[in-house]
């Protein structure tokens, strides 16, 4: 079931692929799940002026973002019938190739699972009040946009 | 009063934490700031009064907790 309080959705630097695989096999014990979904953002190595991305940076309203996450959830879990959803985005520095956003969804079936994490990254992406630097090649940067 | 500033504006601030006069209301702490610092005419940005954005007017009462949000870009 899923927590009705704001929790921590930020981890310092990159998401290992080993956090995620783990969170994957916490759920085997709930056998009520039929269907899971999955959203890895990726940092993407854009070339810029000629020079490439190397890292993002990035920094948050972290009372804001978790409160508004909070919202969010609540929101989500009013709309789909999930088991769960699991959030975590990165703070600080995330290289090119590593992944700095993890949105998780479980439901009984397949289709709440995918369109509740589809909104939910949509809705991070929007409303949550978090910010990424992107660092070129030679001390360089610009600040990133959502497109 | 504390101004908490974000993302590309603390370039343009050259902080993420400005002390300021108390204002009355966000309208003119607004104004305050575009006339201090005129770059940041070139920005979009929102505020938030504890931690809620707002979209109109809003009067600043002393501890209030003043926030400048450029356009998120997280994920």
């Amino acid at each position: 079931m899923s927590e009705r309080k704001p929790k921590n959705i930020f981890k310092q630097g990159a998401i290992d692929a080993s956090f995620i695989g783990d969170s994957i096999a916490k759920h085997a014990s709930n056998t009520r799940i039929g269907g899971h979904s999955i959203f890895l953002g990726q940092v993407r190595a854009d070339e810029i002026n000629g020079k490439a991305v190397v890292a993002i940076e990035y920094t948050a309203y972290e009372e804001m973002a978790l409160q508004k996450m909070f919202e969010i959830r609540e929101a989500i879990f009013a709309k789909y019938p999930l088991t769960c959803m699991h959030v975590y985005h990165s703070l600080g520095t995330v290289k090119a190739g590593e992944i700095c956003l993890f949105v998780f969804t479980s439901s009984a079936h397949r289709k709440p699972a995918i369109d509740a994490c589809t909104e939910c990254v949509e809705r991070i992406k929007a409303e949550l009040p978090v910010w990424g630097k992107e660092i070129l090649e030679g001390e360089d940067y610009q600040w990133k946009q959502n497109i | 009063m504390e101004i908490l500033v974000f993302g590309q504006l603390t370039d343009v601030l050259q902080t993420s934490r400005l002390s300021w006069p108390e204002v009355a209301d966000t309208d003119t702490l607004r104004q305050q700031l575009l006339e201090a610092y005129p770059a940041l005419a070139q920005h979009s940005f929102l505020v938030a009064v504890n931690q809620q954005m707002i979209s109109s007017n809003t009067t600043l009462v002393p501890g209030a907790e003043v926030a400048l949000l450029p356009p998120f870009s997280g994920g």
